[in-house]
């Protein structure tokens, strides 16, 4: 959910640095494995990188941290020549210097750089041993066919020289997710040849992984990295970052946040780095909370990735879920939409236990759901916008055996006026909309329905400053009518501006709760990084 | 904190929409616009008249191109074509293949020569339990496709095959010919009000599918269904069971499409409602999307299709050129129909 189309992060303003930014750490060339220099990357609409510079000395295990939307993702991409940077910006790596303009996947190669991105491209229905060369090309003798004895040998090898303790001839999907990471990783240095002067570059690489797994995976780094390996790890987990990185760099709205060493890379200064201080932006004063009705409860919610979630949301009441990607956020509110299994637990309406079979009868009772991924699960991009406004409330227009077109298009005319959608005409193809403008028609479908309670996944994301205004000012006046929102944002700025309340979900559980003033970035920062159920 | 940035990226911002103002592009570039949308949906119109034009007066068919008996034979002797066509069409709405609908055709049609001659079924009885058989290979591919999930290309391409099988068990490759009722075969032939009436089934047949799409909620489902499956059924739609009934309806309008077809051959031919059908109808609904409703199927471009492939062929054919040139002249128009109308949608899609 990072990335550069994100929004709120406007080139308009200076975020006010908790700390002057850090330079490259000066040295001699021979101890720098690889420097970043200037680098910076616009995209139409924002800037997701600015002047960035950092160095890594060889054989460090360097952290690169950051937000949703910090620049973090796009760095490593630009690094691995997937993105170009705008020109000015050079990447070094020993004593080569590459223009950041001018990357492509084969020079980042050649420069020894080594990816292995969040969900490694391992083939699970492969072996060990055909994963390592499936890349590379399978060495071949005469007759064309895989000189498989000679590949084993290989793969062993470079098995003893990783430390993996798999068979060559094991499937990859048999193996432990800390050994399918190993196995990626062996996989992208198997060409080094025992020198140590490229960089491993390793994308979030525990973000799927339980917690043994990852102990077991940063032991594996703490051994290469003695071995003279130099890695540069993104990472959310702040305690794995304490306990592995020797450099943590920070990164924050595309900007260099600040740069910590050693001893200094703690808890308290990540998160002041991580969440600092950022932009005012306009939002719309909330309606107050005026009544004590429970709407919406949840017990003990079960399933997925939850283990026992449990809150109340109030008459008119935002209430602000925080938590990191993978916490079960997301599938909490597809759980109380009817769209994702529930293993165990109740939801009451009304103080009424309710099981939804399906989609339809959440929407019967009310209930209104904005995904995440508008391009994926909400926009129909290539039908009309009145199309997408009524799409979830055609079966009101069928009177008569005849389904009343005028009367959809007049209401589609009226909410393009009303929920501030720039368009042509309702006529208009979704897809030649803005992100901002699909998310007001996606907000419109809804919300026309007047729902008693609005789930709302990240309804900001991918929106410009402007449409986030609006998108906020319409949920404010829905509040107003009596709707209560639990809204899911990984912006915790604009939760801390917008929800009444904010629970923290957190190893798939509600670890703590804030109200009022207590909702406060570094405050949200802090309880969703941390590991360990904070009481509330 | 995953990897969306390349969607994202752009995807935002002033850039395509100005955030103030309503208005849409200024005056000359909406006129081009205009025009482009008018070609578009109109091209296909004008090629279809163009060719009626060409073959009524060049030299080699003018002859016999023009006259009401051709016209009148390409008019009724679509009708298969043409029901087949709307078949293939409304699985294609909600983004999936059958191409079982040839094949379909192909038993059904066997069968309901075969009620009549060999078990001396009522002509009601020989009609209407084809078309039933063929609503239930529409279900039974539906049921595969929709509720577990297996690609509807490979699974009503493995049906087509056991279907032909199935034929040729039946008949042992031989035509059946007798008992078939006069009532029947003489609907091919039939004319009401100086039109054939096969004509007239076609047109209700066609009526029926273009309202079911247009005027009720479940078209505008399987519309949103073909857009955006996910979307679909985060707004609450029941997808599995209106993409299964999609199927059981295409396999009835096959059902239909057999039962013509002994009507057009006077009997049951094992050679009749192959693959080659289905490409056909497949050629059609294709070319109906580039049409009328542009990157959308829809059932008036389909049939307009129909009549441009059928009077081309036949003003070809009728020109003394070699046969071969059918089936080149067929699958070309698939090629440049599924070439455009990609083109088309991907437009409108804003992703070009």
């Amino acid at each position: 959910m990072s990335g550069p189309g994100e929004p709120g992060h406007e080139q308009d303003s200076e975020p006010a640095s908790v700390v002057p930014d850090v330079g490259p750490t000066p040295g001699p060339p021979s101890e720098v494995a690889l420097r970043v220099d200037h680098l910076s990357k616009t995209f139409p609409g924002t800037r997701a990188l600015i002047d960035v510079s950092f160095a890594i000395k060889t054989g460090e295990i360097h952290a690169l941290v950051g937000g949703n939307g910090s620049g973090k993702s796009t760095l490593i991409k630009i690094l691995a020549g997937v993105y170009h940077g705008d020109a000015g910006g050079t990447i070094t790596v020993g004593d080569t210097t590459l223009a950041a303009d001018h990357t492509t996947p084969a020079k980042a190669r050649a420069l020894g750089l080594h990816f292995v991105h969040q969900n490694p491209a391992v083939f699970p229905a492969l072996s060990v041993a055909e994963n390592m060369v499936i890349g590379h090309g399978f060495s071949t003798n005469a007759a064309g066919s895989i000189r498989w004895r000679a590949l084993r040998r290989q793969t062993q090898a470079l098995l003893d020289r990783f430390q993996i303790n798999v068979h060559p001839e094991a499937l990859v999907s048999s193996l432990r997710p800390a050994e399918r990471a190993m196995v990626a990783i062996a996989r992208a240095l198997q060409d080094q040849e025992g020198q140590h002067t490229g960089v491993l570059v390793l994308d979030e690489p525990t973000a799927s992984l339980p917690r043994a797994e990852v102990v077991r995976l940063m032991g594996a780094l703490n051994r290469f990295a003695r071995a003279g390996q130099t890695i540069l790890f993104v990472s959310h987990r702040l305690d794995e970052v304490i306990d592995t990185a020797d450099q943590a760099t920070v990164l924050r709205d595309g900007r260099l946040a600040g740069t910590l060493v050693g001893d200094e890379i703690t808890e308290s200064r990540l998160i002041e780095l991580i969440a600092g201080r950022t932009l005012d932006r306009m939002y719309p004063v909330m309606p107050p909370v005026e009544s004590d009705e429970v709407v919406l409860e949840a017990r003990g919610l079960t399933g997925g990735p939850l283990q026992g979630v449990d809150f109340q949301l109030r008459r008119g009441e935002v209430l602000g879920i925080a938590g990191l990607l993978g916490s079960g956020r997301s599938e909490l509110l597809k759980m109380i939409f009817g769209a994702y299994p529930i293993k165990s637990g109740t939801l009451l309406l009304d103080g009424k236990a309710v099981k939804f079979r399906d989609i339809g009868d959440a929407m019967d009772a009310g209930i209104a759901y904005v995904p995440e991924d508008r391009g994926g699960e909400a926009a129909f991009l290539n039908q009309s916008l009145a199309d997408n406004v009524v799409a979830s409330s055609i079966s009101r227009y069928w009177k008569a055996l005849r389904l009343r077109n005028r009367a959809m298009d007049h209401d589609a005319r009226d909410i393009i006026g009303r929920y501030f959608i720039r368009a042509s005409s309702e006529k208009q193809i979704m897809g030649t909309l803005s992100g901002g403008n699909q998310q007001k028609v996606v907000l419109a479908r809804w919300l026309s329905r007047k729902p008693r309670v609005l789930l709302l996944d990240e309804p900001t994301q991918g929106v410009d400053v402007n449409a986030r205004a609006e998108i906020y000012t319409l949920i404010s006046k829905a509040v107003g009518d009596g709707c209560s929102v639990l809204l899911v944002t990984s912006d915790f700025e604009e939760l801390s501006r917008v929800a009444d309340r904010a629970v923290v979900l957190s190893g798939g559980r509600v670890t703590s709760e804030l109200r009022g003033a207590e909702i406060e970035p570094v405050r949200l920062t802090e309880l969703a990084f941390s590991t360990q159920e904070v009481a509330s | 904190m995953t990897v969306v940035a390349d969607t994202a990226a752009g995807e935002d911002g002033p850039s395509r929409v100005p955030p103030s103002g309503t208005s849409g592009p200024p005056g000359r570039s909406r006129g081009r616009e205009l025009a482009l949308e008018f070609t578009e949906r109109y091209a296909l119109v004008v090629l279809f008249v163009a060719t009626l034009i060409f073959f009524s007066v060049w030299s080699k068919t003018s002859g016999t191109f023009p006259h009401a008996t051709n016209i009148k034979n390409v008019l009724g002797g679509e009708a298969y074509s043409g029901i087949l066509a709307l078949a293939i069409m409304i699985p294609l709405v909600c983004g999936e293949f059958d191409f079982s609908v040839g094949n379909s055709a192909g038993l059904t049609q066997v069968l309901c020569a075969g009620f009549m001659a060999r078990l001396g079924f009522a002509v009601p009885l020989a009609i209407l339990v084809p078309i039933a058989i063929g609503a239930f290979i529409g279900l039974s591919n539906g049921n595969t496709v929709a509720r577990i999930g297996v690609n509807s290309l490979i699974v009503t391409l493995g049906i087509s095959s056991v279907l032909l099988g199935i034929v040729q068990w039946y008949t042992n490759g031989q035509s059946i010919s007798n008992n078939i009722s006069p009532w029947l075969t003489n609907i091919a032939t039939d004319e009401w009000l100086g039109l054939p009436v096969t004509l007239y089934i076609l047109a209700v047949a066609a009526l029926i599918v273009y309202y079911m799409l247009e005027h009720t909620p479940y078209g505008r489902y399987l519309y949103s269904i073909g857009s955006n499956r996910d979307a679909a059924r985060l707004v609450g739609l029941r997808v599995e069971r209106y993409v299964l009934i999609a199927f059981v309806l295409s396999g009835t309008l096959a059902g239909v499409a057999g039962v013509l077809l002994v009507s057009n051959s006077g009997g049951g031919n094992p050679q009749a409602g192959q693959i080659i059908d289905t490409l056909q109808a497949l050629a059609a609904a294709y070319l109906g999307a580039t049409a009328i409703k542009p990157g959308r199927f829809n059932v008036l471009g389909t049939m307009i299709a129909i009549y441009f492939l059928a009077f081309t062929v036949t003003g070809l054919s009728l020109a003394g050129v070699a046969d071969w040139i059918n089936s080149v002249f067929d699958g070309g128009a698939l090629f440049v129909a599924v070439l455009v109308s990609t083109i088309i949608g991907r437009r409108r899609a804003g992703t070009s």
